[in-house]
């Protein structure tokens, strides 16, 4: 470590990065467009210039934190007049073509620069320049649109593609005020990571597609969460209007798993965590809102105590039931289900659907259970949905427990098993599977809180972003009183 | 004015003159022929070239010899190194390189293999100008003949030393005649200048230790070996020795490229070399060394033009292209055109060089056709003060800067003239220009 003084106060820095990031850990208030902690820094916004001296008492002089190497003993400032002063120029070029379109921009209330020139900027231009026209929607591909006179042209966007897909697909076309961002030969951008585009443009020159008009960002919460479409398990933050409505999944930065991206699979797996309510009163065509058994006309919603008395009694009454829950269970859902494994004297089974073709060498692993690894741990064995359904054909009784079990099992298989079959599930939605007896909601990953162990041994946290529908109870106290009326109730009594 | 011993230009006037043969007869290759078999270290001929005190023609005026001594200990060190020439001469008024190249191809190329023997590099390549093809062309059929010759390549005239000369060519940015920007281009990127540190010696093509030369510098190494340090410093002024090569262009009798010693001031160059303003017209004004220099009015132009004498009278030396405005000229448009220039070519990655550039020309284009206002003018000056000095990753946004505080400073009752009547008394033709990027919209 190299000790430097910031601000008058002794510091040590990391001598392998650059100025902006010693600044930036110890309190420097210093913006920043180009540089990007996980790009190649190149040091040509110049917004981040600080004032800088060898040593104490030394000439001092103004230079780009972001391209300064940190020197034992340099003295910085980054709150002095003239540090003030240079960005404030800076920031008054970088805004002589900036469209300042704030209340119709995506990007308003989280835009690197708006919130600076909000801090600093003066409150008129001095520009009686027209502004530069270019295309204001300019379609990079099926994710990402560019506005070309918001850009500031930082070159994050260039970078991302070369340093961190490696794979450049942009480019900076033209030469000085006549500069744009493309794709090379205008073809459409490609890849599972196009969607960080729109989270590391410090501007809003590069929005979402699918996110473009869809919410105001100062009304979204915030939810610390994990993204559960492989075993990467990548740290994302759940973005949903007013706390209810899931509207933005994004990463959040985390050293040992995705650092600051993910990918567009997890980034657009909406239709899980956003499916639409089954009509009032009924069973099938949506979200399950409560407790169903099956009745004189198939499955009719009932109270849920009664539910589950009723799933105890069939369970204990046809002994050697099979367990299998879903990839997506928790660590706390799968500890339950665990007891519930011990009543019923059956074999944890998780169903493992196989890898996808989505693999590829930065996030994505192409395996599609989130907690593969956890459950493993706790002893839950693998099962293919086909192995899984054959054994089930078989099997006299069953608990299927999970968010999204029954679809990974196959709906059309599960309607092929014999009636004879006593079938307990616990999923977010079902099909009408003539074998089902009883049928309870849960909540999906974002309505609930617990852990996922992703494929290197970290564990994810998912927290509740927006409440369950009514009526919708967490799955491991659901499990837990059924492992207890089991246990009241002894199988094969 | 007095006479003055030519180097230089010594053989541009022979018949032939870019030829092996014509340089041979005139001495030619004899002073890499007594470094190589002397045999020199390389060392020695940093030592003569620092003791010589050439300061580099590309602009800059940086001492030449202790550029090559920058460049990292090879046993230390093992990184291949390489001398990139810069013959990327774009700079407005510059036109000296052209001149050697053209007509003395074989001079270079020695001062290549000398550069490249004191650097110890193994490759020298030369970036030259696109558009200058006859320059082009010249120094490939000379490198080609020199190979021939066992000049370039393996073992040079039966030595041990090995050197390759490589040539480049441009594609019309003047950006890439910025040390890095050309170092990029050279490695085949878009020629966007590279912050510095780290400085080229350490990291430079290919991330290697890297001199990048004027073509004017190298050219001389192989007259300071031949002829020593003392004879250089004999010429010229104690801190600017040497002859240089002027190119004078603009109102006057005679424009060109002449050598001369540093000591002439300004005044005896446009009079007794260049034959005086033309047209029995008065001197207005003078870019002392290329556009990027700040303009200086005829007030001033008693300043000796050498590098430190031109600095304290507030402008630069330079590549020693005098651009001469007579008193017709109109400031305004001067400026309007120069400005034009640096927006056309920013190269546009640090914000207060790609807006600056575009909004400097923006305010002088209207000045220039009558619409300006009194407040452009501090506008212009602070604008200017935004962008330099040393604000950005290279020094072009200081080379719009620096002319434009130059003009507002020395003219600026000009441009109130033109302000207040809502035209430019000075302008000659009435037609107007077309609006500013209009091929964006």
């Amino acid at each position: 470590m190299t000790k430097i003084q910031i601000n008058g106060r002794e510091v040590e820095a990391d001598p392998k990065q650059p100025l902006i990031r010693a600044c930036h850990d110890h309190g420097g208030d210093v913006p920043m467009y180009c540089y990007h902690p996980g790009l190649t820094p190149v040091g040509s916004c110049r917004i981040c210039q600080v004032e800088v001296a060898a040593a104490p008492g030394q000439p001092s002089r103004v230079v780009a934190a972001c391209r300064t190497p940190v020197s034992e003993g340099m003295v910085v400032s980054t709150d002095t007049p003239k540090a003030h002063d240079t960005r404030r120029e800076c920031l008054e070029f970088l805004l002589k073509n900036h469209p300042l379109d704030c209340p119709i921009c995506d990007k308003a209330g989280e835009c690197d620069l708006q919130d600076y020139s909000f801090n600093e900027g003066q409150g008129k231009g001095r520009s009686s320049e027209p502004r530069r026209k270019l295309e204001k929607r300019k379609s990079l591909g099926d994710v990402i649109v560019l506005d070309e006179e918001r850009c500031i042209l930082c070159s994050r966007c260039v970078r991302f593609f070369s340093d961190v897909t490696k794979k450049p697909q942009l480019t900076v076309e033209g030469l000085g005020s006549r500069s744009v961002i493309n794709t090379f030969m205008d073809k459409p951008l490609e890849g599972n990571y196009q969607g960080n585009l729109a989270d590391i443009c410090p501007v809003g020159a590069l929005t979402s597609k699918k996110f473009r008009f869809q919410a105001r960002v100062w009304n979204l919460s915030k939810t610390l969460s994990t993204c559960g479409e492989c075993s990467r398990g990548c740290s994302i933050s759940v973005e949903a209007l007013r706390a209810k409505e899931v509207k933005r999944l994004r990463p959040r930065y985390n050293a040992a798993v995705n650092q600051w991206w993910m990918c567009d699979t997890g980034r657009h797996a909406m239709a899980p965590i956003t499916r639409p309510l089954a009509p009032e009163g009924a069973v099938l065509g949506g979200r399950l809102r409560g407790a169903a058994v099956r009745g004189y006309n198939g499955l009719e919603l009932a109270d849920e105590s009664a539910a589950t008395a009723l799933a105890a009694d069939m369970l204990a009454a046809h002994p050697g039931a099979l367990l299998v829950v879903s990839p997506f269970a928790t660590q706390e859902e799968a500890t339950t289900a665990l007891e519930l494994a011990r009543a019923l004297k059956a074999t944890p089974h998780f169903v493992s659907p196989a890898a996808n073709n989505l693999k590829d060498d930065l996030l994505h692993t192409g395996d599609p259970c989130p907690n593969r690894r956890g459950l493993t741990e706790l002893g839950f064995a693998p099962i293919e949905p086909a192995a899984a359904l054959a054994a089930l054909a078989k099997a006299p009784a069953a608990v299927l427990a999970g968010e999204r079990v029954l679809e990974i099992l196959g709906h059309e298989g599960l309607a092929k098993l014999p009636t004879k079959l006593r079938l307990v599930a616990y999923d977010v939605e079902t099909s009408d599977i003539p074998a089902l007896d009883v049928v309870f909601p849960v909540p999906t990953h974002v309505e609930k809180s617990g852990h996922w162990v992703n494929v290197d041994g970290h564990r994810g946290v998912l927290n509740v972003a927006v409440p369950p529908p009514a009526g919708v109870r967490r799955l491991d106290a659901n499990l837990a009183q059924l492992a207890r009326k089991l246990a009241a109730t002894p199988v094969g009594s | 004015m007095k006479d003055f011993p030519k180097y230089l230009l010594s053989r541009v006037g022979l018949p032939e003159s870019h030829t092996l043969r014509t340089y041979r007869a005139q001495g030619g290759y004899a002073a890499i022929e007594d470094v190589l078999k002397k045999p020199w270290t390389p060392e020695q001929v940093i030592g003569v070239m620092k003791d010589s005190g050439l300061r580099g023609r590309g602009g800059a005026g940086f001492p030449t010899g202790m550029k090559w001594s920058f460049m990292p200990d090879i046993t230390k060190d093992p990184r291949p190194r390489y001398l990139a020439v810069n013959a990327d001469e774009s700079e407005p008024g510059t036109c000296k390189d052209r001149v050697l190249m053209e007509k003395d191809p074989h001079g270079l190329i020695e001062g290549c293999l000398i550069a490249c023997f004191a650097m110890r590099a193994k490759a020298a390549y030369i970036y030259v100008r696109g558009e200058y093809r006859l320059s082009y062309n010249r120094l490939q059929a000379a490198i080609d003949e020199a190979r021939a010759a066992g000049l370039i390549g393996k073992n040079i005239l039966g030595t041990d030393f090995s050197c390759d000369i490589w040539m480049h060519k441009g594609a019309g940015a003047y950006i890439c005649g910025e040390e890095t920007g050309l170092m990029e281009s050279l490695e085949g990127k878009r020629g966007h200048p590279r912050p510095k540190p780290p400085f080229p010696a350490g990291s430079g093509l290919w991330k290697s230790p890297t001199t990048v030369n004027n073509v004017e510098s190298i050219f001389n190494a192989p007259f300071i070996v031949k002829n020593g340090a003392e004879w250089f410093k004999s010429m010229g002024v104690p801190k600017s020795t040497g002859n240089f090569l002027l190119g004078i262009s603009g109102h006057v009798n005679k424009p060109g490229v002449y050598e001369l010693p540093f000591g002439l001031t300004a005044r005896q160059i446009i009079d007794e070399v260049a034959g005086g303003v033309w047209k029995g017209r008065k001197l207005k004004a003078f870019f002392p060394g290329g556009s990027s220099t700040g303009l200086l009015p005829a007030s001033m132009a008693d300043v000796v033009m050498d590098h430190d004498s031109v600095k304290a009278a507030g402008s630069m030396f330079g590549t020693a292209a005098m651009i001469i405005l007579d008193e017709t000229a109109s400031i305004p448009q001067v400026m309007d055109v120069t400005a034009r220039f640096y927006d056309h070519e920013s190269c546009g990655q640090c914000s207060q060089c790609r807006e600056g550039t575009q909004w400097l020309h923006q305010i002088f284009r209207r000045i220039a056709h009558g619409k300006g206002s009194m407040a452009d003018l501090d506008l212009l000056v602070s604008l200017s003060n935004g962008m330099a000095p040393a604000k950005t990753i290279c020094a072009l946004a200081d080379a719009a800067a620096i002319p434009t505080l130059a003009a507002v400073k020395h003219f600026r009752h000009e441009f109130e003239e033109c302000i207040r009547l809502g035209r430019d008394p000075l302008r000659q033709d009435t037609q107007h220009a077309p609006e500013l990027h209009e091929a964006h919209a």
